[in-house]
């Protein structure tokens, strides 16, 4: 325990001795051309696609920026659906039905030629989720943490007998998963390159082909753009912006403040939003070996009938990853789908493993839980 | 001229067991180029062992994707340990599947079966 917070102190020390990162700026230390690479990656992350380049026909934005944008990077009000079908112990992503993201505009082209509005909803699905828009920041660091560390944190036996049972996901090719609220998908790369083709319907050289409609073809003429709809080029310039994207700086703490840090460690929070992970190896100096604020483990944990709903992988319904606290401050919506408008309510949601911490939270004095907020509101 | 007849009937030596096994050699190298082979690592969704068809769930990040493909005789099953059929393979198992395209579709040369969290 005290070496944890020994990290964190000497992590903020160093962060201390530099400009304080805003959210939206680059990685500090990145060479020149890393940093153009940022800039030019930005530019696309930015644009707006429409059906000649590439938009739909079914889509969920526009522009990676749309629900990405606030700043850039950071986060907005889009909620997205997606489903699935759980029929245990096995998922199914009901990829022959659309799933699992469905996409909720459609193009005009494709509302001429089918009349819909909106992907239709997988009807074998079990369950529909609500999504809301991650912060991308600090993305490329929790890219790089080794798969070892977060198979040292896992536990799924509860050996320790602390009542949590983290354990990693699994991608469908087998992968150690960790992006994505259930902790699906194995690398930033892909995640990148996947939103293009889930969310905007854009191919890449990565994604080469366009998602079915509900699992049925795709009508002729719907789709003018030619795949790939973007190049390699732009796709790498996308995952280097993303991945360059700097955590925002924590805020220093006054005294309320280091109360609820210790608080934060007391009441259990810290089993699964581990403060502080350190990257391994990458060619990019900036991203390698680096100790961050990261404030997860990555891994799932049974957070209750509550809030439970759609399976994903060997997610089951109720399993989310620890969710990075990074960026709490500019939050205005917290948990996977936003239904929780405080920081007070999203913890008073945990349930399942998280529900030790949270009936501790909520026996704490009220100067204890304020401080305790005041400290997540510095992050 | 005797130079230039010794020129023409080397030529004619080399020359005619390419021009008479070159079609049969041609015929193998476009079914070979028309045959690609692909390889996908997925999760299988179905399996259907009288038919022969295999559903694996292969993708991209978040972006998904269903990859139909029969086995034939020829295919080679291949597991940790044992030699598995089609019929022992089931939903949830994760596979590497070579495969080639054929005017049928995709079938399946060989199908590893993986272990969870193989990298």
């Amino acid at each position: 325990m005290t070496r944890r917070w020994g990290a964190v102190a000497l992590l903020l020390l160093a962060v201390g001795c530099q400009k304080p990162v805003k959210p939206g700026d680059p990685l500090p230390g990145l060479s020149r051309a890393e940093r153009d690479r940022f800039d030019r990656g930005k530019v696309v992350f930015d644009s707006v696609f429409t059906p000649e380049t590439g938009l739909g026909p079914l889509f969920n934005a526009n522009g990676c920026g749309e629900c990405h944008e606030d700043p850039a990077g950071g986060r907005g009000d889009e909620v997205e659906v997606h489903a699935t079908a759980f029929r245990a112990p096995v998922c199914d992503p009901l990829v022959q039905e659309g799933g699992p993201v469905i996409q909720q505009h459609t193009t005009p082209a494709l509302k001429q030629a089918l009349g819909i509005d909106q992907e239709p909803f997988p009807p074998s699905a079990t369950a529909r989720a609500m999504r809301t828009s991650p912060v991308v920041f600090g993305r490329g660091l929790l890219d790089l943490v080794p798969d070892s560390v977060l198979l040292a944190y896992a536990d799924p036996d509860d050996r320790n007998h602390d009542g949590v049972k983290g354990r990693p996901n699994r991608f469908v090719d087998g992968r150690i998963g960790r992006f994505g609220r259930k902790a699906f998908v194995p690398t930033l790369r892909e995640f990148n390159a996947g939103a293009f083709a889930a969310e905007m319907s854009v191919t890449s050289p990565e994604q080469p082909t366009e998602e079915d409609i509900g699992g049925k073809p795709i009508p002729a003429g719907v789709d003018p753009a030619p795949d790939p709809e973007i190049t390699q080029e732009a796709l790498d310039l996308t995952d280097d912006f993303v991945r360059f994207l700097a955590p925002p700086s924590p805020l220093k703490l006054g005294k309320d403040g280091r109360r609820g840090r210790d608080v934060f460690s007391q009441i259990g929070c810290l089993t699964c939003h581990i403060p502080t992970l350190r990257t391994g190896d990458s060619p990019v100096p900036a991203l390698r070996n680096r100790p961050f604020a990261a404030y997860t483990d990555l891994l799932l944990h049974d957070m209750g009938a509550d809030l439970a709903d759609i399976c994903l992988g060997l997610a089951a319904p109720a399993d989310f990853r620890t969710e990075p606290l990074l960026d709490l401050r500019g939050a205005e919506h917290f948990l996977h789908d936003g239904r929780a408008t405080t920081l007070e309510q999203a913890i008073e949601l945990h349930g399942g493993e998280g529900s030790g911490a949270r009936d501790r939270f909520k026996a704490l004095p009220a100067a204890d839980r304020a401080a305790l907020i005041a400290f997540l509101k510095s992050l | 001229m005797q130079r230039h007849i010794r020129t023409a009937a080397l030529t004619v030596i080399l020359l005619v067991p390419f021009l008479t096994s070159a079609p049969a050699d041609w015929d193998a190298l476009n079914s070979a180029q028309a045959a690609t082979s692909y390889t996908y690592r997925g999760t299988i969704r179905a399996v259907n062992s009288r038919t022969g068809t295999l559903e694996l769930i292969t993708g991209v990040g978040m972006s998904l994707r269903l990859v139909r493909m029969t086995t034939a005789a020829t295919t080679r099953l291949v597991a940790t340990g044992a030699a598995p059929r089609v019929g022992d393979l089931k939903p949830g198992d994760v596979v590497r599947a070579e495969c080639r395209r054929t005017a049928a579709g995709l079938v399946a040369d060989r199908i590893e079966k993986l272990a969870a969290g193989t990298p």
